[in-house]
């Protein structure tokens, strides 16, 4: 059982009993995350936005608020949407007894002065070319991690060869056998059938060439947003079934209608694309894959249950760390569930594992909840 | 020979030999269907390898089959398990696999155990109905 859940207020209350004891235990073993550094970040345009962004994720540290003298700085407004205290000026953020950093990153010399000058005894100012190197790093990481992202993605894709082959080639026979028919059928009613068929596999093929290049496409922030978890459930069996045959497994799917999340769609679509060719490929093409969601105010929670081989303790303890894989060489990059593992603390997720060798895992995926519904309105 | 053969087990010039294709996917059926029987040769259709075994145990079948086209990726028994019961239990009928997917360590495998065509969708009907020509000649007589 491991779990990576990123901060407070991640809907723990819906979580289950497993990731919660897990998280415990991870803090036992961490202090810095029992007792995290306190972090004030003054100024919320690009780099106060990417920098909310980054220090979020981080277990061991705790923002303890956000400002700007532009109230309508786009950090501001993603700091409500994360929980983070927005401060109307940054002395109110000096005043926290508790506070152990400042970082400024207005860029601007008199906020430098000033914070200096106000500076509370025992806290460390980060500022000017500091500032501007550490926002460097910040970007420098997050370009690194959509990029691997997006090559572990395109890697995966040679998995995929066969199934494509397999939904191309089949329509592209109907086609080509019923065009050779009809070069000499002389009935109208035979030619009026076998040309709708004709149709109908071609818009089959086509439907295929617009799943994968809209999947293989690079994820892009601006589409952050609500997302709709179970279609993006659907669309990712859809994708799933080039790398993995799914003729023989049964699928059920528990789905709550109203389960959302906040984020990335391409990401998170990647994200269900992994676990479920995991799963079935666990599973050495015989068994049920389980599709679940729920939805409560508290968290939304996914999850993707197999009834494969289940996995080993030893490799359960190393399986999100990069470049660790269990396949034979040149059939994983071993970045699957690592990334897997970046999108969800991007979506300010936590994911947890139950296995049972020879019996099958539970990968359950505990998102931040949707305010809107009611607590405890969980679909069995 | 192929017409002396066909001509002794399904009497007559009016049936070239029975065949029967294994594809789970109803397209693929239609339309081998579709180009055999205009060439004269009686079709049966199975949708897995599960199936296809029922199929060819069945009545007259066990002894009148004369070609068997086989996909690979099917649900149930697929395509591999299914050629492998095949070239155990009726050796005598010729194997022709017809697959989505073009794989040479699979085909060289499928060949040397038996199968005596590897055909890669699409394929026209001339190739496909001279493959089964040519499996055609290569059966041999059911033990009667």
């Amino acid at each position: 059982m491991m779990d990576w859940t990123t901060s407070e207020g991640t809907g723990a209350a819906a979580a289950s009993r497993t990731i919660a004891h897990a998280k415990a235990e991870s803090e036992r073993s961490n202090p810095l995350a029992a007792h995290p550094m306190r972090v004030a970040i003054i100024g919320a345009g690009r780099g106060g936005t990417a920098l909310l962004e980054v220090l979020h994720q981080i277990r061991a540290i705790e923002i303890v608020g956000i400002t700007d003298r532009d109230s309508s700085a786009p950090g501001l407004k993603r700091a409500q949407e994360l929980n983070v205290p927005v401060a109307g000026r940054f002395a109110d953020l000096l005043k926290d007894q508790t506070l152990n950093l400042v970082m400024d990153v207005t860029g601007d010399p008199t906020v430098e002065s000033a914070l200096r000058q106000q500076r509370p005894t025992g806290v460390d100012i980060v500022s000017g070319q500091a500032s501007r190197l550490f926002w460097l790093l910040v970007q420098h990481e997050s370009t690194l991690q959509t990029e691997l992202l997006h090559a572990e993605k395109l890697a995966g894709f040679g998995s995929f060869a066969a199934g494509i082959a397999h939904d191309m080639n089949n329509p592209l026979q109907l086609i080509l056998g019923m065009a050779e028919n009809l070069a000499d059928e002389t009935n109208i009613e035979a030619v009026h059938a076998q040309a709708l068929d004709i149709i109908d596999a071609v818009k089959r093929t086509t439907a295929i060439c617009r799943d994968l290049t809209s999947y293989s496409r690079r994820a892009s922030l601006r589409q952050d947003g609500l997302i709709h978890v179970n279609s993006k459930l659907d669309e990712a069996l859809k994708i799933a079934r080039y790398a993995v045959a799914l003729q023989d497994i049964e699928i059920r799917k528990r789905y709550q209608p109203e389960a959302v999340v906040k984020g990335n769609p391409d990401k998170l679509l990647h994200v269900f694309v992994n676990l479920i060719t995991n799963a079935v490929q666990a599973m050495e093409h015989h068994g049920t894959l389980t599709l679940e969601t729920t939805a409560a105010a508290g968290a939304t929670q996914v999850r993707v249950s197999d009834t494969g081989c289940g996995i080993a303790p030893e490799v359960l303890t190393r399986i999100f760390e990069p470049f660790y894989t269990t396949k034979p060489p040149g059939k994983g990059t071993g970045l699957g569930l690592y990334n897997v593992k970046n999108v969800i603390q991007q979506m300010h997720g936590s994911i947890g594992i139950e296995s049972h060798v020879g019996q099958g895992s539970t990968f359950t995926l505990t998102f931040p909840g949707d305010p809107s519904l009611g607590e405890g309105d969980v679909q069995s | 020979m192929s017409e002396f053969k066909s001509g002794f087990f399904v009497g007559g010039d009016s049936c070239n030999g029975r065949v029967l294709i294994v594809d789970d996917e109803p397209d693929i059926r239609k339309v081998v269907r579709m180009t055999l029987q205009k060439a004269g040769y009686d079709v049966l259709e199975a949708e897995n390898g599960e199936k296809a075994i029922e199929v060819i145990n069945s009545g007259e079948n066990r002894l009148l089959l004369d070609v068997m086209i086989c996909d690979i990726r099917m649900p149930k028994v697929n395509g591999i398990e299914a050629i492998a019961y095949f070239r155990e239990n009726y050796p005598r009928v010729p194997l022709i696999v017809l697959t989505g997917f073009p794989d040479t360590d699979m085909a060289t495998s499928l060949l040397r155990q038996g199968v005596v065509d590897y055909l890669v969708k699409p394929v026209e009907g001339e190739t496909l109905k001279a493959a089964v020509g040519r499996a055609m000649e290569r059966r041999e007589l059911a033990p009667l």
